[in-house]
C-alpha cells in the first residue's frame, strides 16, 4: 500500500476495488504502517479508488475509532454516494475530488506571473496556476471574492476548482469586455468616461463594510512595510512614519488594495472589478496610496514603467491620479487635494522603498537611485504630514 | 453547450400573480446580455408582492450577472417578504453550490 508520513500525519492511498477478497490484505497493512508511523491524523487519499465494500466500509470504521480525526479527500463522484449512503459523510470529513479540466488545444486567452488562463468553452475560462502548491492561495482568492460579490461588488464570481493535469486551475465565467487601461490606450478621447467609470466603482466598493476579521487588514500589512523600513531611515522618520500609521483609526471598509485600470473590466455599459487576491480591510489612504504607486510612484524615475504596464504614457497616469483624487473627493480645493495626495504618497512610498530593497540590493545603483528618490521624498513630506486622515 | 441560433431568444420569462404571491420562470440562459432584462422584469412586477417563487426548471445557465439579480432581489424581498427558488436542475444546482448561493437563498 502507498503511504506518505508528514510530522505525525499520515496518509494513505486507496486503490482499485477494496471487498471482501482483498481486505483483510488491505488491513494488514494498514496496521503495519501505523506501527510504524504512529500517526494521530490519518488522510484517506482515494483518488484511484473505484469501489468500496462494506468490508472495505468496516476498516475505516475501525480506523475512525483509533484515529481522530480522519479525513477522507480525493473521493470519485461514485464513491462519495457511497460514503454518503452509508453515513460515512456524517461521521468524518469526505471531500469530493476536484473536477478534472484538460486544457489541451483550448485558446489561451492570457498569461501572467501566476499563471495562464484558458478558454475552455464558450461561456467559461479556466486561470490554471503555475505553482502546483496554489490549492490555498486559490481558495484564499476565491473566499475573497464571493464576500465581496454577496455585498454587492460588481464582479465575476468564480465557479469551482478543477485539476489541472499536475496542478489546479480556477473557474470563471469568460466576460466579454475589455479593460479600462486597454480602452484608453486606444482612445484616449475616452478619457472622462473611462475616469468615471473607475472612480464610481471605486466609490462602491469603498461603500462596503465588512466586520474586522473577514479580510486582512490593510493597516497591519502597512505597518509591516514601515518595520521593514527601520534600517534604511533616519530614527526621526522612522518614528514619524510609524507614528503616522499607527494612529490611522480603525476603518472595517473595504479596499481592492490594488487598484488601477487593468483591473477593472467594462462589459456591457457595467464595470467589474477582478484581481480579488487583494482585497483588506481599512481607511481609503491606504487605497489611495497604491494607487498613486500605479500610476506615479513605480513609474517617477522610469516614466516607461507605466506604458508597459497600463499602455499609457506618464503624463495620462499623472492626469488620472489627479484627477481621481479630485473626482472622488469631489474637491476643487487646492489646499485640500494637495494634503490629500501628500498622505497618499506617504503609504506609496512607504511601498516603494520596501519593494526596490526586497527585490533589489542597496548595492545597485538602480535600487539605490529608488531609495534615494522616496528618501527625498520623505524628506519634504514627514515634516509637513500631521496626519494620514481624511 | 450549442450556439445558439443568431436571433433566438436566450431568455424567457413568464409570470403568474395571485394576489400578493408572485410566480417567476425564466428559461434558457440569464447572463449579462440578458441579466438588466431579467433585473427590469423582477423591479416591474415585486410591487406588493409578499411571496415570490422563481421557477428555474427551465434555466440552463445563470452567469454572475445574473447571480447579482437574484442577490438584489433577495435583499429586496428580505424587507417585504419570502422568496423561494425552485425546481433548480443539475447545472444551475452546480452553480449555486460552487458560489456559495445554496446558503443565500431559500431553494426548495
Amino acid at each position: 500500500m502507498k503511504y506518505k508520513e508528514n510530522g505525525s500525519e499520515l496518509t494513505i492511498y486507496f486503490e482499485g476495488h477494496i471487498d471482501s477478497a482483498n481486505a483483510k490484505e488491505i488491513e494488514d497493512e494498514i496496521s503495519a504502517v501505523k506501527e510504524k508511523v504512529r500517526p494521530d491524523k490519518l488522510v484517506i487519499d482515494c483518488e484511484n479508488l473505484q469501489y468500496i465494500s462494506s468490508a472495505g466500509l468496516r476498516i475505516v470504521l475501525r480506523l475512525m475509532k483509533e484515529i481522530k480525526p480522519i479525513t477522507i479527500v480525493n473521493v470519485s463522484s461514485d464513491v462519495y454516494e457511497i460514503f454518503d449512503m452509508t453515513g460515512f459523510t456524517e461521521m468524518a470529513e469526505v471531500r469530493k475530488a476536484y473536477r478534472k479540466v484538460s486544457v489541451d488545444g483550448c485558446e489561451i486567452i492570457g498569461k501572467g506571473a501566476n499563471g495562464t488562463v484558458f478558454r475552455i468553452d464558450r461561456d467559461t475560462i479556466v486561470k490554471v496556476y503555475v505553482n502546483p502548491d496554489s490549492l490555498p492561495e486559490i481558495q484564499r482568492e476565491r473566499e475573497l471574492a464571493r464576500k465581496a460579490f454577496v455585498l454587492g461588488i460588481p464582479t465575476a464570481i468564480p465557479y469551482d476548482v478543477v485539476r489541472v493535469g499536475e496542478g489546479y486551475g480556477s473557474v470563471f465565467e469568460l466576460l466579454s469586455a475589455k479593460s479600462l487601461a486597454e480602452i484608453l490606450s486606444k482612445d484616449p478621447g475616452q478619457f472622462d468616461s473611462v475616469l468615471k467609470y473607475s472612480v464610481d466603482l471605486l466609490k462602491t466598493i469603498h461603500s462596503k463594510e465588512l466586520p474586522k476579521g473577514e479580510m486582512p487588514d490593510c493597516k497591519a500589512t502597512v505597518l509591516g512595510w514601515v518595520d521593514f523600513l527601520k534600517d534604511y531611515l533616519p530614527e526621526a522618520q522612522y518614528n514619524k512614519l510609524k507614528a503616522l500609521v499607527e494612529a490611522v483609526p480603525e476603518d472595517n471598509h473595504i479596499m481592492h488594495g490594488d487598484y488601477h485600470m487593468k483591473n477593472v473590466m467594462l462589459q456591457d455599459g457595467e464595470a467589474l472589478l477582478i484581481d480579488m487576491d487583494t482585497l483588506c480591510l481599512g481607511h481609503p489612504v491606504f487605497e489611495f496610496g497604491s494607487i498613486y504607486n500605479s500610476y506615479i510612484g513605480y513609474s517617477e524615475l522610469d516614466p516607461e514603467n507605466v506604458r508597459k504596464f497600463l499602455g499609457i504614457s506618464f503624463e495620462t497616469a499623472k492626469q488620472i491620479w489627479d484627477r481621481t483624487v479630485r473626482s472622488y473627493f469631489g474637491s476643487d480645493d487646492e489646499d485640500f487635494i494637495r494634503s490629500v495626495k501628500d498622505k497618499a504618497k506617504v503609504v506609496g512610498y512607504t511601498r516603494v522603498m520596501r519593494r526596490a530593497i526586497r527585490r533589489g540590493s542597496m548595492s545597485d545603483p538602480a535600487t539605490l537611485a529608488v531609495v534615494n528618490n522616496c528618501r527625498k521624498h520623505f524628506d519634504e513630506l514627514l515634516p509637513r504630514v500631521d496626519t494620514l486622515e481624511f | 453547450m450549442a450556439l445558439k441560433k443568431k436571433g433566438e431568444r436566450l431568455m424567457n420569462i413568464t409570470k403568474n400573480r395571485e394576489e400578493n404571491k408572485l410566480t417567476v420562470t425564466v428559461e434558457g440562459k440569464i447572463d449579462s446580455v440578458t441579466a438588466p432584462e431579467f433585473e427590469e422584469f423582477i423591479k416591474e412586477n415585486i410591487d406588493g408582492v409578499t411571496e415570490l417563487t422563481l421557477d428555474l426548471s427551465s434555466l440552463d445557465y445563470i452567469s454572475s450577472a445574473g447571480l447579482r439579480v437574484l442577490l438584489l432581489t433577495q435583499k429586496r424581498m428580505n424587507a417585504q417578504g419570502t422568496m423561494k427558488v425552485t425546481n433548480v436542475n443539475e447545472t444551475v444546482s452546480e452553480i449555486f453550490e460552487v458560489t456559495g448561493f445554496s446558503d443565500i437563498l431559500t431553494i426548495g
